[in-house]
């Protein structure tokens, strides 16, 4: 079945331009010209991934991105101005998992379109086991499911993957451009920025302080690891 | 200190700072102190950025002398001799000379004056005819002096204030317009963008329609480009007032009808009335003018389509009065006070091209003309917009 993709922007002709050439590649489309119209649209209907333009009328981008994860884990790609960073890091903070700069090029948009649903797959299982546990933490690999001391965790799919890397490489450093290759995609490869936001996002959820982590770890000029539990 | 005296100066300190101009600071503490120190006449000089020389910047004849005086240029040599020193001067005429005319006999204290730490003037009293300063007299003028200093750098802080201020606000409207005019050149250049590079895909074919479509959207955007470059120049032009107005009698009547003449070979459709007869010339530029109606105009075929515009002219008292009204939608009332703000643009209109800046361009106009014009509008009832020209333009 084809994917359905939701646009969100208040000019007709974004619209327009990302309905044509999202159709080209086999997609269905849904469109909104606001916030709060794009909540409904989000409601009536399975989306697989949501276009969202950040300055709209009624209901900004961010706006709804923090609405839609109080109960979605959509990939949701945020469309933001050039020269906007505080706008694309505000955006990734808020639970997107991608942005793209206006203006952008046709095969840029859809490039991105593919990445994004591409991590959305639930990864192919490799480990033997179902369950994966490091201290508090537990991991339902077949349900795609999370833990924290019995309590589920909500992560997007982006986060889940990120998670998954270091689940199946405990105590091996993992560099940045390891991680962005692999769960982004290897047009990431630099895209430092976004993996920070998204380390950060995953360590407020599954650590007991954020600032003090014990599942994912820095390792200042090498990367990031989860370090073996002493047993 | 007896309890007179102290109750005498918190008075005269009350007094002092309820007022907002150091001169009428001044005049409190020299009137106050009238009864008990008695002189003809004081001024302070104070030194002119500009010039670097000293300058009358206050005088005052307080007594007896109170006539020719009062232009403060006897003190100006003591004055200049208290800048050298950056000490009080004190000048008694020759003991013995009898000199019949009192006002030959000139007694003069200067004091500097020390403003943020600067010697940057001097006060000077003169009193003509005896008897000696005593030295309370001294005491006084030296009070005087440090009031006078203090006040003016009072004032001198207060001005650096309110241009800090003003140089604040600047950069605000500054940081708002760099932004917004970004904001508004990547909007078509986006479309621009991205129109093009899906006609270039070589992944995917367009039908011809969609082809054309599309260029025609690119067309347009690169239109608005231009025009929304234009009008950034043009508003700012009239913003800094470098726009040099011609101004010439004008019959304004008359230059509506061509205006409205011009349109209507492009529009022929548009249906306009015009309600008045032929009216005094008024002074104005007329090229400006016709800017101003043609924006009008355009705004009502762009945002009104399909109405009926109604132009009609009258004298109202000093003024010309055009009112400019389409039977259109109207616009809602919470947008009708940012009409005429740079950039705005009501919300919900952006499937019309336009700049937000047509309106601004209007105001700056009719502003330099020394009119007025505003917006009147109801939902349903359409939208009047009304200007209003001086008949006899004030000279600037």
């Amino acid at each position: 079945m084809s994917k359905r993709i939701l646009i969100v922007d208040d000019e007709p002709r974004y619209l327009r331009l990302l309905e044509a050439n999202l159709r080209t590649e086999g997609y269905e489309v849904s469109t909104a010209q606001d916030g709060v119209q794009a909540l409904d649209v989000f409601s009536a209907q399975p989306i697989d991934l949501v276009l969202l333009d950040v300055m709209m009328p009624r209901l900004d981008g961010f706006g709804v991105c923090q609405r839609l994860r109080e109960f979605s884990n959509v990939p949701i790609v945020i469309l933001t101005a050039r020269g906007e960073e505080q706008d694309r890091v505000r955006g990734l903070d808020l639970g997107a998992d991608d942005y793209l700069v206006k203006p952008f090029s046709a095969t840029e948009l859809l490039a991105r379109v593919r990445a994004v649903l591409r991590r959305a797959q639930p990864p192919a299982e490799t480990s033997q086991a179902r369950f994966f546990t490091h201290d508090d933490l537990k991991i339902d690999f077949a349900r795609a499911e999370v833990w924290r001391d019995e309590n589920p965790v909500s992560l997007s799919a982006t986060e889940y993957r990120l998670l998954l890397q270091f689940a199946h490489n405990i105590g091996k450093i993992l560099t940045s451009e390891e991680l962005l290759t692999s769960v982004w995609g290897v047009e990431y490869k630099n895209d430092k920025e976004i993996l920070w936001v998204s380390i950060a996002r995953l360590r407020q959820k599954l650590e007991e302080d954020a600032h003090n982590p014990h599942h994912i770890v820095t390792r200042s000029g090498l990367g990031y690891l989860m370090p073996p539990l002493e047993s | 200190m007896d309890t007179v005296t102290l109750t005498l100066l918190n008075e005269l300190f009350e007094e002092i700072q309820k007022k907002h101009d150091w001169k009428a600071g001044m005049d409190t503490i020299f009137l106050s102190m009238r009864g008990s120190f008695v002189f003809d006449n004081v001024a302070i000089y104070l030194i002119d950025p500009r010039t670097k020389g000293l300058e009358v910047a206050y005088a005052r004849a307080m007594g007896r002398g109170k006539n020719a005086e009062a232009e403060a240029a006897w003190g100006e040599s003591l004055a200049n001799e208290v800048m050298t020193t950056g000490k009080k001067v004190i000048k008694e005429p020759v003991l013995g000379s009898e000199d019949p005319d009192r006002l030959a006999l000139a007694h003069l204290i200067g004091f500097p004056l020390f403003v943020g730490g600067k010697l940057n003037g001097a006060l000077v009293v003169i009193r003509f005819g005896g008897p000696a300063y005593s030295m309370q007299h001294i005491q006084m003028a030296s009070l005087q002096a440090f009031w006078a200093a203090t006040l003016i750098e009072r004032r001198d802080l207060q001005e650096a204030r309110a241009e800090l201020d003003s140089v604040q606000r600047q950069m605000r409207l500054q940081d708002d317009f760099v932004s917004t005019i970004s904001h508004e050149l990547r909007t078509p250049l986006g479309f621009i963008k991205g129109y093009s590079t899906s006609l270039l895909r070589q992944d995917t074919t367009w039908d011809l329609e969609t082809q054309r479509e599309f260029l025609n959207i690119i067309d347009e955007e690169a239109d608005r480009l231009t025009r929304l470059i234009e009008d950034m120049l043009e508003s700012a032009r009239l913003q800094s007032k470098t726009i040099q107005f011609k101004f010439a009698p004008i019959r304004l009547d008359a230059l509506l009808r061509d205006v409205a003449t011009r349109i209507k070979t492009h529009r022929p459709e548009l249906k306009i009335t015009f309600n008045f007869e032929s009216l005094t010339p008024i002074q104005g530029d007329a090229m400006r003018l016709s800017q101003v109606f043609n924006n009008l105009f355009s705004n009502a075929i762009k945002y009104a389509p399909g109405a009926e515009i109604l132009i009609s002219m009258a004298i109202a008292g000093d003024y010309l009065r055009v009112t400019f009204a389409d039977n259109g939608e109207g616009i809602p009332e919470d947008y009708l006070p940012f009409l005429f703000e740079r950039f705005y643009r009501v919300p919900g209109e952006r499937t019309v091209t336009g700049t937000g800046l047509g309106l601004y361009i209007c105001k700056q106009i009719v502003m330099a003309h020394h009119g007025n014009i505003w917006v009147e509008s109801e939902l349903g009832q359409g939208t009047t917009f009304i200007m209003e020209l001086p008949i006899d333009r004030p000279q600037i």
